[in-house]
């Protein structure tokens, strides 16, 4: 019924690592266990015209 | 942590451990892991480079603890205060007071008041309750002592044939007064010392803690102990300390000295963060010990209650004797209680106590270190404020600027306005001496005290010890050391002995502190009371100056001074002339540079020595308001709200100490071409005309970081235990353009007003809820932190927003000389006027008004400066008080500035500063006086004037029109009066208030008056039945059967049935009337209807209506 939970990927805040994670993921870096997770920016067009 | 030690009927000592909490870590502090830290490493942990630390962070804000002014300690100081006469009666408006500071800094004041019989009294305080004692009980408790011994030492400073010379301090009437001191003890009966004990601890023993069961002798020790000049600890030292406060209260009423004065700086010093925590530490772990007394008392009484009613409750049982017990009980007294006292202490910046700790203030001890920018965090530790009890007074004698501050506060930053005069900043040279020595030991005060007493004596003082006896002024002088009088030296020797001190504190082999304050007050026809005050405590001001009389080293003439000492020094100041001193006092010392006067902030100003005062002085002000560099660890900060500028530059011209503090990690604005003219009318009145395409180039751009954390925990916890998970809907797929799949925004997109821009989803509901951005400008995602560190399952995220906030008009910026304006237009650079030779355009224009009655001359120098500086290439040094100091050292080695290495090349010196500036300009063909010939943008005419232009440097002031703007049509209203509501984040409007009826009125406009005011507002229809004259009893009646018989018909809608309206109190729809009128007049009907009071209202056709 629900498609498949989509991933997002973060940048761990101390060693850089790129995780990835599902919804309902305990939030932790799986490299270093560090516990803040930067987004990171979207690869969508954020802006048409350049003026 | 802390140990706690237990001792039973003298057996050993038992130790316990007890977890206090834990306790606040002022950053770069011994115990925090950034303490000696290299910029690297600051930089890897994600700091800034420059971290200086000295604050706290608690909950994420930097908070830190304001310095207060404190009377300086250890000091007795004559006063004369009104309020001391009202007291009691015969007490007279004059006293000493001393503030007598413990070795843990804890301090208690004792006031000796003159009686107007001719006796004194000891005052101080026991909670919150002030006890007055006669001295002659007092000094007889102290030391076995003989009248005539008392008598003798109250005199000694007296002798007739001194009588009117200089420096006698003695009377005749000194004997006198002995006299009615020591009959005063004699008619309370006490005779020795023991009776004088005892005196003291009958009258002291309720007030006395724990002391209940000591003999009266006893509690006396201990008030004498706790309560009494608590900084000494010898009572011989007290004896001889309160015969020379006795000795300095008569010279005041004798008039052979005058009284401090206690707003200045001479008899001040600071309070500084570790001694504030040091002193509420103790005392709230003194308040713990005592709840946890008083428990124990409570649990042993119950025990004994429980023994005589003989039942045998075996779990009540509690046996003092065993450790584990008491332990119990102890632990039952929160314990944490401490630590979060503290905290709180520094999160709030109020003091919660019952002793008061001698302290003026009970609120606002800490304060935010705000990030605005670079000036502005820095001025916060640098800040000293007089006390918040000053803050109300009408006088404004605390304002005043004195000459004592001089070097030690700066007289130029200060605000003007509510704090002017309250709110000091310390010279950029002043410094405070500390309980540490550079190398972060504990300094060892006793011995530094003990090495100075034996220089004093190897020089010829004689000690005071051994003989209580000793001389006064004018032959020999008091030698006070920490407010300890520890001899005397005959007032011919004391300048040698000055001499000799000051140039053991400057030498290298450190036999003396080198922060001594070595306080000599000479001998003086009713002047301040002479003496050689000596203190070494920490928390005084201190400040370099050149000791010139020592004929050394370069190196070694440094001398600390601080303002007790200063006032009686003759310093000399280049640009000071001879200071009035001629060729009677010769100058032994020297300032090292004029700029010491100055504060960091002010010294930043160039050539701040050619402005008018005030001008420097809004310059302060605005330099800590501006929009720039913040911060270098930007990335990694999450401050609710920071301003930074996006382009900043160095300025061409720049001070000494710009280079000198390195400013240039935080620049704070733009070298703009600016050129004075009245351009297009848009520059009137402090506005300003900014080029189009500069500002599209990128001139003045700035951004505002905005951090907005979302805690699911706390939001489920207000509600009910719903556990709440960020994520989207999957049904709503409008949301989906601005919300990722995981709840939260995407990382650099654009939010528009009203957009949603997190989603919750609520698992015990399954539902989902969007939330939607406030605001009225768009913004820009900068970052999205998942924060993990409170592991359940609920999460926190950090959502930085960008708002980009490029200039626009309305945008306000200044140059640094207090030279304010706004954007008016942001003017096309076609349009604009361009100059002759190279075609440049200004990037900025402002009006020639500016100038005349501001007089900020330096301004215009900076204008000339900066173009020669740009033309040759280089920085233009710009150090007030140059020239002067030039001048004085003429003869010795030139200063190695920029400016005059190109005047090495031209032989003659120029003698002015404008001539060294123009010669610049000169050189490279342009206008000597830094004017050029502009053409018209719009015409392409050769402007008739010459016109003055150059780059200054521009500061971006935060006040944005974005942040202030406020619009309405119509909008929110309020419930009650149905008026429209005030305040700019919920849409409301601007009062048109009673000033502004009035000029409506007196324009005539009654139609617009009556539109703003009624129509505008609360503009409302009544029915007021005019039989009983009410609009509160009339209801409208809906008839509703009426409306449905008509559909039948078809054809046209029936005419809207007229209101039904019916009066309640007459039952009859007779006489409905229609009334226009204010909503809130019906609502007064209502409120006074409340308070049974009928309004009747009297309607009439009037001629006009």
């Amino acid at each position: 019924m629900d498609p498949p939970p989509e991933q997002v990927n973060y940048i761990c805040g101390d060693c850089g690592m790129e995780n990835t994670l599902k919804p309902g993921d305990v939030i932790q870096c799986r490299e270093c266990g560090y516990r803040i997770l930067y987004k990171k920016r979207t690869r969508r067009i954020v802006q048409y015209e350049a003026r | 942590m802390a140990e706690v030690c237990f001792q039973y009927d003298d057996g050993p000592v038992i130790r316990e451990r007890f977890n206090f909490g834990q306790f606040p870590i002022m950053l770069k502090s011994k115990y925090c892991h950034l303490r000696g830290a290299d910029p690297q490493k600051l930089v890897s942990c994600r700091e800034e480079p420059s971290e200086m630390g000295g604050y706290f962070i608690l909950n994420g804000l930097e908070r830190v603890v304001r310095l207060l002014i404190l009377p300086k300690r250890n000091y007795p100081m004559s006063m004369v205060r009104n309020s001391f006469s009202d007291r009691r009666e015969g007490y007279t408006d004059k006293a000493v007071v001393i503030r007598c500071e413990r070795k843990n800094q804890s301090s208690v004041s004792v006031k000796l008041y003159y009686l107007r019989n001719g006796s004194a009294r000891l005052g101080f305080w026991i909670q919150g309750r002030e006890y007055l004692l006669p001295v002659g009980v007092v000094l007889k408790a102290l030391v076995d002592t003989t009248d005539h011994e008392i008598y003798v030492s109250l005199t000694c400073c007296y002798s007739e044939r001194d009588e009117m010379e200089k420096g006698a301090v003695g009377t005749q009437l000194m004997g006198e007064r002995a006299k009615i001191i020591l009959d005063e003890v004699r008619d309370l009966s006490l005779f020795t010392r023991l009776q004088c004990l005892e005196h003291i601890g009958e009258h002291f023993q309720p007030v006395m803690e724990g002391l209940e069961t000591k003999s009266y002798s006893d509690v006396a020790d201990s008030v004498l102990e706790d309560y009494i000049f608590v900084h000494l600890d010898n009572n011989y030292d007290k004896f001889n300390l309160l015969i020379f406060m006795l000795q300095k209260l008569f010279s005041l009423i004798d008039q052979t000295s005058v009284p401090d004065n206690s707003d200045s700086l001479q008899n001040q010093e600071v309070l500084l963060p570790g001694h504030l925590i040091t002193i509420y530490l103790k005392e709230k772990l003194e308040d713990w010990l005592r709840k946890a007394k008083k428990s124990l008392q409570d649990e042993i009484n119950k025990k004994s209650n429980i023994n005589n009613k003989g039942s045998n409750n075996k779990n009540k049982s509690f046996d003092f004797c065993s450790l584990a017990d008491v332990k119990k009980i102890l632990d039952k007294n929160p314990v944490k209680q401490i630590s979060s006292s503290v905290e709180n202490l520094l999160k709030t910046g109020r003091l919660i106590t019952q002793t008061g700790l001698d302290l003026q203030q009970r609120a606002g001890f800490t304060v935010q270190a705000e990030r605005l920018n670079f000036l502005r965090f820095i001025s916060h530790f640098r800040a000293v404020h007089r006390g918040a009890s000053f803050a109300g007074l009408r006088t404004t004698t605390v304002r005043k600027l004195l000459p004592e501050s001089w070097g030690f506060l700066c007289p130029v930053h200060t605000p003007d306005g509510e704090p002017c005069g309250l709110l000091n900043h310390m010279t950029s040279n002043c410094r405070i001496t500390s309980f540490f020595d550079s190398q972060g030991n504990i300094r060892d005060f006793k011995k530094i005290r003990k090495t100075i007493l034996s220089v004093l004596i190897a020089v010829g003082m004689t000690p005071s010890l051994p003989n209580l006896v000793q001389a006064g002024p004018p032959e020999v002088l008091s030698v006070l050391l920490d407010g300890r009088v520890v001899g005397s030296l005959p007032s011919s020797m004391v300048e040698k002995v000055v001499g000799h001190l000051r140039r053991l504190k400057v030498s290298a082999n450190a036999m003396i502190a080198n922060d001594l304050e070595v306080g000599y007050v000479p001998l003086s026809l009713g002047g301040a009371y002479p003496g050689l005050y000596l203190f070494t405590s920490p928390a005084r001001f201190v400040r370099p100056v050149r000791n010139i009389s020592i004929p050394s080293e370069e190196s070694q003439n440094i001398e600390l001074i601080g303002p007790f000492e200063q006032v009686f020094m003759e310093i000399r100041c280049p640009d000071g002339g001879d200071g009035g001193r001629r060729n009677a006092f010769p100058a032994t010392h020297e300032e090292i540079h004029p700029t010491g006067m100055l504060s960091v902030v002010a010294n930043l100003t160039p050539w701040s020595d050619h402005n008018q005062s005030p001008r420097n002085m809004y310059q302060c002000q605005m330099a800590k308001q501006t929009m720039a560099f913040s911060s270098q660890a930007i990335n990694f900060r999450a401050d609710q709200k920071l301003y930074h500028l996006q382009t900043p530059q160095s300025p061409i011209v720049r001070t000494s100490s710009y280079t000198k503090y390195g400013i240039d990690e935080y620049p704070s604005g733009t070298n703009a071409i600016v050129a004075v003219l009245a351009y297009t009318g848009y520059d009137m009145e402090d506005a300003m005309i900014l080029n189009k395409s500069s500002v599209e180039r990128g001139m003045c751009r700035g951004q505002i970081y905005q951090t907005e954390t979302i805690d699911l925990t706390e939001q489920s916890s207000r509600s009910d235990h719903s556990q709440k998970i960020f994520r989207r809907s999957n049904v709503n797929k409008s949301m989906h353009s601005t919300i990722d799949s995981d709840g939260l925004p995407y990382v650099g997109q654009t939010i528009q007003q009203n957009q949603p821009y997190y989603c919750t989803y609520d698992e015990v509901t399954s539902t989902t809820r969007p939330y939607n951005r406030k605001g009225s400008e768009p913004v820009v995602v900068d970052y999205v932190a998942l924060d993990g560190k409170n592991k359940e399952h609920p999460r926190k995220a950090n959502i930085r927003f960008r708002h980009p906030r490029n200039p626009v008009i309305g945008d306000k910026f200044s140059s640094r000389h207090g030279q304010k304006g706004v954007c008016s237009q942001l003017w096309p650079d076609i349009d604009m006027p361009f100059s002759g030779v190279t075609g440049m355009r200004p990037d900025l224009i402002i009006n020639p008004h500016a100038f005349p009655s501001r007089m900020t001359i330096a301004m215009l120098l900076e204008s000339v400066a900066a173009k020669g500086g740009s033309l040759h290439g280089y920085f233009v040094d710009a150090t007030p008080f140059t020239i002067p100091v030039k001048k004085d050292n003429a003869d010795s080695k030139p200063k190695t500035s920029s400016l005059e290495e190109t005047d090495g090349k031209t032989e003659s010196k120029p003698n002015s500063l404008v001539e060294e500036l123009g010669e610049m300009l000169k050189e490279r063909g342009f206008n000597y006086h830094g004017v050029e010939v502009l053409y018209s943008g719009v015409y392409g005419t050769e402007l008739t004037c010459e016109i003055f232009i150059g780059p200054v440097y521009y500061q971006r002031l935060r006040h944005m029109v974005s942040d202030k703007y406020q619009v309405r049509s119509t909008g929110t209203i309020d419930q009650v009066t149905r008026q429209p509501i005030k305040g700019r984040k919920r849409g409301g409007g601007i009062r048109f208030g009673e000033m502004e009826r009035d000029s409506m009125l007196a324009h005539g406009a009654a139609y617009l008056l009556h539109d703003r005011l009624h129509t505008c507002s609360d503009y409302h229809i009544a029915d007021v039945c005019t039989l009983c004259g009410s609009i509160l009893a009339t209801t409208s009646i809906q008839q509703q059967k009426q409306i449905q018989k008509p559909k039948k018909f078809g054809g046209l809608p029936p005419a809207r049935p007229p209101k039904k309206v019916i009066c309640h109190a007459c039952q009859s729809s007779k006489g409905m009337e229609t009334v226009a009128m204010p909503y809130v007049f019906r609502y007064l009907a209502a409120e006074l209807a409340a308070m049974n009071i009928k309004m009747t209202l009297q309607l009439s056709n009037a001629a006009g209506a």
